[in-house]
């Protein structure tokens, strides 16, 4: 797909993207200058329709920028902030511009205490909470879906990392907010959760790619008993499953970005996450059992992107959580068959 | 890096009124078609069917009309071809030909060889046969000994085909051998289109396979005459035409819907009361198929653009393979009914069918290791 933004991006990250900066930023340096340039660029308001300020890039372009920054492992809440401001713009609130980011709303309890609006609960793993200005949420009142835009300034921030460093805080919610604060949703999105796996499908797929190339290079730079160790068929046998995995899991997430915003999209997510989770797994191990000893190292880039498509398979929702969200949609299904069911979950994705 | 990216198929691609119309006349013709013969899958053999389905216009869909053929997408033949799958109908008389034969004979024939050919495909009434292995030339194609050597009028074969599925009751074979010599190991090679109802000299007899049935024969050629037109395509490019068949032969939806009655009678067993690890495992087995089909029709959308895509099949037949196979230990893991040959249970009599037949599923088109080391050389390894 050609796409401006994406070349931008690429550019962009390609550029400014070092492992230098991964290293600072998974031991708790914000690459500030960079989110500028981002911000700057408009990358953060992509997925915001063109009538709420963003540029009219079909939805489906604008998350393959979740690919690219996973591509590059890029340190910020580029993802969070894509998706945090098409949720508020969907619920006609402000985009107040900045670092955002999502967190997931399951546990959190909302109540009326006369005109305003009392929400607390646990948000665990709130990826970036202490880089960011506010926080978007959804939760539930009154059986509708009701969005939160959290300042993290008010909030009392627990940190802590996932396994490649990168900030998930924990935040004790107790707040009270008024009505406009804490609008309903217009048409339901079906939670946080899904738009959280959405991303992280694509971001495990791009972080994929690269370990992938990376893979491939080092195969055929790598001499061992005198030939480059991807003249083995050994070797040659695990780099071409990394791609099968990669492809079907490139696949799995670009089929729920090209469902998004579609009544197809909470089965599609389903697919994406679950089948990049379980790529994640067979790449990793993969990639590093070709690296050898370097690979394992703190100098060698290569776990930087292992690290991260270990750590997201944790974040909204695991393989486990969404294949029986699968298959309990497949075995309760009222259709005929279970052919029925596969053919029906992707015909529903088509766009009017 | 483009070997990952399967775009996605266009817009429209579903097709919901011509997979109505295939799954109502399914619905009519397999009533009472049991589910141990749905378990053959693609393997199911039915004149009769693939004449019928022919009559409504669902054989050589993509051929040009002028031929006989119906001028639809490749996309529109996907449809009919995963319902059929899905559904377990008998097709192979027809889907062979239908798949790579009668495009290759359109894209390198004669137009005598497409005239007098190709509407019969798309009428149902040919059944194609590939004579390519060799008992000394299996995944290393380019060892092919049998040689055809050019005559007064024509051709003489000699050497021996195995492995040639339903060479017994197929009308042509699509024969692959050597014509010349060529410094080039892939040169000096060529395809022949043999009438097997009318060829002398020629022999086929049968492989049982390990499952008792019939699928597989020999076929000797001894110096068995073909006349000149028998000839496909241009003399010393055979190598390059095999290869461009197997885009269309390796990215289809029977690449991963072998196993799909078992699936079917699996899922049938569990939708009453399914335990959280049984809805787990099948959520699993659906975000694969959901998946995989996806795969598999973005390659259908990049052949109806003209383009090859070759590797991205190898990748579909690679995936899937590994997908259909995995499928009776799913079941196994989630039911205890032992498998029964031709057992009154139908899930226990599927089941042992499909356990017999998938180490066959990593062989036939292209075995496992040759495809991962086409991937691996489309990766860029040096």
């Amino acid at each position: 797909m050609e796409s401006m933004i994406h070349d931008m991006a690429e550019r962009l990250f390609r550029d400014h993207v070092t492992h230098r900066m991964r290293e600072d930023a998974a031991s708790g340096q914000c690459p500030e200058a960079l989110w500028t340039q981002i911000e700057e660029a408009g990358l953060t308001m992509a997925l915001v329709p063109e009538d709420a300020g963003g540029f009219g890039v079909p939805p489906a372009e604008a998350l393959g920028l979740v690919r690219i920054a996973g591509a590059h492992g890029l340190p910020l809440p580029l993802a969070e902030t894509l998706i945090a401001n098409a949720v508020l713009a969907a619920a006609n609130m402000a985009l107040p511009g900045g670092r955002l980011t999502i967190a997931e709303g399951e546990a959190l309890r909302l109540e009326r205490r006369g005109k305003k609006i009392h929400a607390s609960g646990h948000l665990t793993l709130v990826p970036f909470a202490r880089w960011a200005n506010r926080i978007v949420t959804i939760g539930v009142l009154d059986g509708a879906d009701h969005v939160l835009s959290l300042p993290v300034k008010d909030l009392i921030v627990d940190p802590a990392q996932d396994l490649a460093g990168m900030p998930r805080d924990d935040i004790e919610l107790d707040h009270t907010l008024t009505e406009t604060d804490a609008p309903p949703l217009p048409r339901p999105v079906g939670g946080m959760r899904g738009l959280g796996a959405l991303i992280r499908s694509l971001a495990t797929t791009g972080a994929m790619e690269t370990i992938l190339e990376m893979s491939v290079q080092y195969a055929n730079d790598r001499v061992q008993f005198g030939r480059p160790i991807g003249r083995f068929q050994a070797i040659q046998h695990n780099l071409a499953t990394m791609a099968g995995e990669t492809a079907a899991s490139r696949t799995a997430a670009e089929m729920a970005a090209g469902s998004y915003d579609t009544p197809a999209f909470a089965l599609a997510v389903a697919a994406a996450k679950a089948r990049a989770g379980e790529a994640a797994e067979k790449v990793g191990a993969l990639a590093h059992q070709i690296h050898g000893a370097i690979g394992y190292t703190q100098e060698h880039a290569l776990h930087h992107f292992t690290k991260r498509i270990w750590g997201w398979r944790d974040e909204f929702g695991t393989e486990l959580d969404w294949t029986r969200e699968l298959g309990r949609a497949a075995l309760s299904s009222p259709h005929d068959t279970f052919w029925h069911f596969i053919t029906d979950s992707a015909a529903k994705g088509t766009q009017a | 890096m483009t070997l990952t990216a399967f775009s996605p198929p266009p817009p429209g691609a579903d097709y919901d009124d011509l997979r109505q119309e295939v799954r109502a006349f399914l619905a009519d013709e397999l009533a009472d078609f049991p589910p141990i013969k749905r378990a053959e899958s693609w393997n199911g053999f039915s004149r009769d069917f693939s004449r019928k389905l022919a009559q409504r216009g669902w054989v050589g869909m993509t051929f040009p009309k002028e031929y006989g053929g119906h001028a639809r997408s490749a996309l529109e033949r996907y449809v009919v071809s995963e319902e059929l799958l899905a559904a377990g109908a008998p097709v192979i008389s027809h889907w062979i030909a239908d798949r790579q034969s009668g495009p290759l004979i359109l894209a390198k024939g004669t137009d005598d060889q497409k005239r007098r050919i190709v509407p019969r495909i798309a009428a149902g009434e040919l059944c194609f046969c590939i004579g390519m292995s060799e008992p000394d030339s299996g995944s290393d194609l380019a060892a092919t000994r049998t040689v055809a050597t050019e005559v007064e009028g024509g051709f003489r074969i000699n050497g021996t085909k195995v492995w040639t599925t339903y060479a017994h009751v197929a009308d042509y074979m699509i024969l692959f051998c050597r014509t010349g010599k060529s410094d080039d190991r892939h040169g000096g090679m060529s395809q022949f289109l043999v009438n097997l109802k009318e060829t002398e000299n020629m022999s086929i007899s049968p492989i049982i396979d390990l499952a008792g049935e019939h699928h597989f024969n020999q076929v000797v050629f001894d110096n068995t005459f073909l006349p000149s037109d028998a000839l496909l395509g241009e003399k010393g490019e055979g190598w390059s035409q095999v290869m461009s068949e197997l885009a269309f032969e390796r990215s289809g939806p029977e690449r991963f819907l072998s196993s799909f009655a078992l699936i079917e009678e699996l899922i049938r067993l569990l939708r009453e009361d399914a335990t959280e690890a049984q809805q787990a495992e099948i959520g699993r087995l659906s975000a694969h198929l959901m998946v995989l089909r996806q795969m598999s029709r973005s390659v259908a959308g990049m052949l109806n653009e003209g383009k090859n895509p070759s590797l991205q099949a190898a990748i579909v037949k690679d995936l899937g393979a590994l997908f259909e196979q995995d499928i009776p230990r799913l079941a196994r893991s989630l039911v205890t009914r032992p498998a029964v040959p031709g057992g009154r249970d139908s899930y226990a009599a599927v089941l042992a069918y499909t356990e017999l037949a998938v180490p066959s599923f990593s062989l036939r088109g292209g075995t496992r290791e040759i495809l991962r080391g086409i991937i691996a050389r489309g990766l860029g390894l040096r």
